[in-house]
């Protein structure tokens, strides 16, 4: 599994942005996505446009952890969001590890550049793959588990997070460039997801 | 395209005791026979028919030269390209947007359109083809057929009768040469790849700058359907040949024709009927062999006694009864400097293979596009044959098989007796006294043939198949819905997975092409699982792709007609679409744009700023505009593009530019490569040339355009636009600690 976190001003403006893998069952924290490299803009398109369903479902939902909201099939990647009383969005993308069929598929599509290879990187592999290890909790991303597991993450994330705006140097609206905070951001993804 | 006004029911509610003779149907139509009992047709009917035969694409004017404004370095600002907007309201929209829609819906029914075939004897081919037409009889009416001209009345199974513009049949030749009716498995390649090499040739020639009479504008014009889409719908509607596990394309009639040459007519006449029924040009078992015989004279006009005509006529009436009709040609070819010649209308429905092979001849003479004339005496007397054809013999009997089978098949099965036993056939493999061939294991009903994959055509389920699809083609929805219904488990216990996708399929169709069943939440969540059943069964249990696409296309279509939150599903099978490789790059494309159209057309929720899908919408239109770009196609994808920045128009704030910063490094560079490729894809056309040479101006990438021949790919490098960089640069230096640790 790989995650991309991000945090959006109320006005879409990215505050802080962090890449990870999944440190459970031998993962080693670092981001595999299925895009190749040159296409990593697609993480922020996905995130980008699933700020719709953000729209929408933060008047639907009085918590402030809304969950699992979009999905994009394409790249099997899930968003989650989180929302702080400020209108700050945290927003989490996951993406399931990709099965070797479609890894290879990648990789020869790879030369082509961009988003070809990735809308072929199949839906089904997607499903295949959930299924395969659907009894790790990380593995799955709908499952009752991995919301869990999302929701102490961003618990965690938005504790810090207000610790880290609080601060006397931080105006609102400013890039979060503490390298404390994205140590304790990485932290709370080795530890939860 | 229909009138939805509901006319009360004028006439008697009909009696649908199966005793009726048939030739009683006749006389339920006194008003249209006054009409069309004659050969030539009501004046204004035709003539409302020619003057809206040509529809011409709504193109709006300003379309011809965005794609240079998109491109040009001063656009780089979304916020700039207001101009843009204007567009769209140019017509009303609203209004633009339910026209399509209706157009979509009208291709999808029109597509389900009853088949007839036509059986000529040879000395009637022989006539026609002296006219011109290589193809014999059956090329003469086929384009004809496709539109029923004026108004169409059928009747539900409840009595309730409702007029249709648009309603047409499909002549298949069962004589000829080119069996037409079931060739699938002849094809060298698959269909879905001929549907995608048409395409390819369309854009290729609409591309070619020296060609120029169709723009890629024009084929691709947003935000209504573009006709480029509608024309790859058309096509994949049109793919299928006939197969055991539909009727569709099973013939409801067959005509056999005859001319007023032949020496001995009513043996003729005899022959070809043997022929069809049990000679060499019998259908295939799985075809219910009890269709509709329809007897046609031609009478050569030019050369022939026309006493001595009328006299067979009526012979032929004594001995065939009501199912007649004398149709008067002349033999003589038309031209077009003939006064009164009229040119034979395009075919609409023809399928990818056909398309391939008539695609590459006209290459020599571009102004005729290789359509043949007929006199206008003619066109009158073809069109008079089919009205009274369909209005008179098609529908009633299709009408009357419906009420027939209705009354002793599937009354049957929907009453509490029919429910038992199916639930004692299902759980005790006992009960169904009806079935005398009975093999072993609870709740197979033996009646599916394995071995050759079909249902003999009499037995229950293949009756009752057929009969959803005569509803399904005369458009009682509600009817087919309940008895694909009926089916659906029936056909998941015999295990045959091909009728099985195709009960799920068309059960979903109907329930979504029924105006009345609204979308409530529970009915979509039933569609959607129907859907995503039929498309397992034939894709993985049958390995069938374009009935797998056709099957989430027509979900997509439908499911965005109906708005609101139908919209996620829709493009939901769109996405499916894509993923499972079902359609090749071009089609890939266009889905790509009509999810983005799809998501476009969600609205807001009425008094509040949220609920629309403006950024996926313009996420699509940017992988769009990617992919155009990447097949060679900039004035796709410069359109593509611009569609993006005016849906991204509105979320962006401020100066237009995005927050995040590989998108718009993303986004800058793919701008760029469009704006260079479609410079260089029109630098042979010199006529444009001042175009061109205007937004460019003292642009220093110009400089550019002549040493690149081929194009580098967007992504992998960077392009070596200065501003570019430098505008990236300074927005970019304030969070380097970023990026490294992504590439990390």
């Amino acid at each position: 599994m790989s995650y991309y976190f991000t945090i959006l001003s109320p006005t879409d403006v990215p505050l802080f942005n962090l890449a990870f893998g999944t440190s459970k069952s031998g993962g080693d924290g670092i981001a595999r996505f299925r895009f190749p490299d040159t296409a990593q803009y697609m993480n922020q398109f996905i995130i980008h446009s699933s700020l719709d369903i953000v729209e929408e479902a933060q008047w639907m939902n009085s918590n402030m952890y809304l969950k699992h909201i979009d999905t994009y099939p394409p790249a099997s990647s899930y968003i989650s969001a989180f929302l702080t009383p400020s209108g700050a969005r945290f927003l989490l993308l996951h993406q399931p590890p990709q099965l070797p069929s479609t890894t290879d598929r990648t990789g020869s599509g790879g030369t082509g550049t961009g988003s070809s290879s990735l809308l072929a990187s199949s839906f089904s592999g997607g499903v295949g793959s959930t299924r395969a290890s659907s009894s790790s909790v990380a593995a799955n991303p709908t499952s009752p588990q991995t919301e869990e597991a999302v929701r102490q993450f961003m618990t965690e994330v938005y504790e810090n997070y207000v610790k880290t705006v609080m601060s006397p140097f931080y105006r609102q609206g400013m890039e979060i460039k503490s390298p404390v905070f994205r140590g304790k951001v990485s932290a709370a993804g080795r530890k939860w997801l | 395209m229909t009138s939805p006004g509901d006319a009360t029911p004028v006439r008697p509610p009909p009696s649908f005791s199966p005793g009726v003779p048939r030739g009683a149907s006749k006389t339920r139509y006194p008003d249209e026979r006054r009409n069309s009992s004659t050969p030539s047709l009501d004046p204004d009917l035709v003539e409302s028919r020619v003057g809206s035969s040509s529809p011409t694409p709504p193109l709006s004017a300003t379309t011809s030269e965005l794609p240079i404004r998109s491109a040009s370095p001063y656009a780089r600002s979304l916020r700039s390209s207001t101009p843009q907007l204007a567009r769209s309201s140019l017509g009303s929209p609203v209004e633009g947007r339910l026209d399509a829609a209706e157009d979509i819906r009208s291709l999808i029914i029109r597509s389900f359109s009853p088949v007839v075939g036509v059986y000529a004897s040879v000395d009637t081919d022989d006539l026609v083809r002296q006219k011109g037409f290589k193809g014999g009889f059956w090329e003469l009416i086929r384009p004809f057929g496709e539109n029923v001209p004026g108004k169409v009345v059928i009747r539900d199974s409840i009595g309730s009768s409702r007029p249709w513009e648009d309603f047409g049949v499909r002549f298949v030749d069962l004589g000829g040469s080119s069996p037409t009716l079931y060739d699938s498995n002849t094809a060298r390649t698959s269909p879905l790849a001929q549907v995608e090499e048409v395409l390819e040739k369309q854009l290729k020639s609409a591309n070619d700058p020296l060609s120029g009479s169709v723009r890629p504008n024009d084929l691709l014009n947003f935000p209504s359907t573009s006709p480029l889409y509608k024309d790859y719908l058309r096509q994949l509607l049109s793919i299928a040949s006939a197969t055991p596990h539909e009727t569709f394309r099973h013939p409801v009639a067959s005509i056999i024709v005859i001319s007023s040459r032949n020496t001995s007519p009513l043996e003729s006449l005899r022959q070809l009927y043997a022929d069809t029924s049990n000679g060499d040009r019998r259908l295939p078992e799985w075809i219910h062999p009890e269709y509709l015989r329809y007897y046609v004279l031609v009478h050569d006009e030019d050369q022939d006694d026309i006493a001595e005509s009328t006299k067979l006529y009526d012979q032929m009436k004594r001995h065939f009864g009501l199912h007649c009709h004398l149709l008067r040609l002349r033999s003589n070819q038309c031209v077009v400097t003939d006064d009164d010649s009229v040119q034979v209308p395009e075919c609409e429905w023809l399928s990818p293979a056909e398309r391939l092979s008539n695609k590459s001849e006209p290459l020599v003479d571009l102004d005729t596009d290789g359509l043949p004339y007929l006199f206008e005496s003619d066109v009158m007397a073809i069109k008079g044959f089919i009205r009274e054809l369909v209005a008179q013999s098609v529908i009633p009997h299709m009408e009357n098989r419906v009420a027939v089978w209705n009354d002793q098949v599937a009354s049957r099965r929907r009453g509490i007796s029919g429910r038992f036993m199916s639930m004692s056939r299902r759980w005790a493999g006992f009960g169904s006294s009806s079935r005398s061939s009975f093999t072993s294991g609870g709740g197979v009903s033996g009646n599916y043939d394995g071995a050759h994959g079909f249902y003999k055509p009499d037995t229950p389920e293949a009756i009752l198949r057929k009969m959803a699809d005569f509803a399904f083609m005369l458009r009682d929805w509600k009817l087919s819905a309940s008895t694909y219904e009926l089916l659906r488990s029936d056909y998941g216990n015999d295990k045959a997975w091909k009728y099985h996708a195709g009960a799920h399929e068309m059960c979903a169709v109907s329930m979504l092409l029924n105006p009345l069943a609204m979308p409530a939440k529970t009915k979509r969540e039933d569609v959607d699982q129907m859907i995503e059943t039929a498309c397992y069964s034939y894709l993985t249990r049958c390995s069938d792709g374009p009935d797998g696409l056709r099957c989430l296309t027509l979900a997509l279509e439908l499911l965005k007609a109906r708005g609101g939150s139908a919209i996620e599903s829709a493009t939901r099978w769109a996405m499916r679409a894509i993923d499972l490789g079902l359609v090749g790059p071009v089609g890939q494309g266009l889905l790509s744009d009509r999810i983005s159209v799809c998501y476009a057309s969600r609205n807001a929720i009425p008094g509040v700023r949220w609920g629309t899908r403006r950024r996926k919408a313009g996420m699509w239109s940017v992988l769009a505009a990617d992919l155009w770009l990447r097949l060679g196609m900039p004035a796709l994808a410069s359109a593509s593009l611009e569609e993006a920045e005016r849906l991204y128009a509105d979320v962006l704030e401020g100066d237009g530019v995005f927050l995040m910063p590989d998108m718009q490094t993303f986004i800058d560079n793919l701008r760029h490569a469009v704006k260079v490729e479609y410079l260089e894809a029109r630098g042979l056309d010199t006529s444009d040339e001042t175009i061109i040479a205007d937004p460019l101006g003292t642009e220093e990438t110009s400089e550019q355009l002549d040493k690149r021949m081929n194009r580098r790919s967007l992504i992998a490098s960077p392009l070596d636009s200065a501003g570019l960089i430098a505008a990236q640069v300074t927005r970019d230096d304030d969070n380097p600690a970023d990026d490294d640790f992504e590439r990390a």
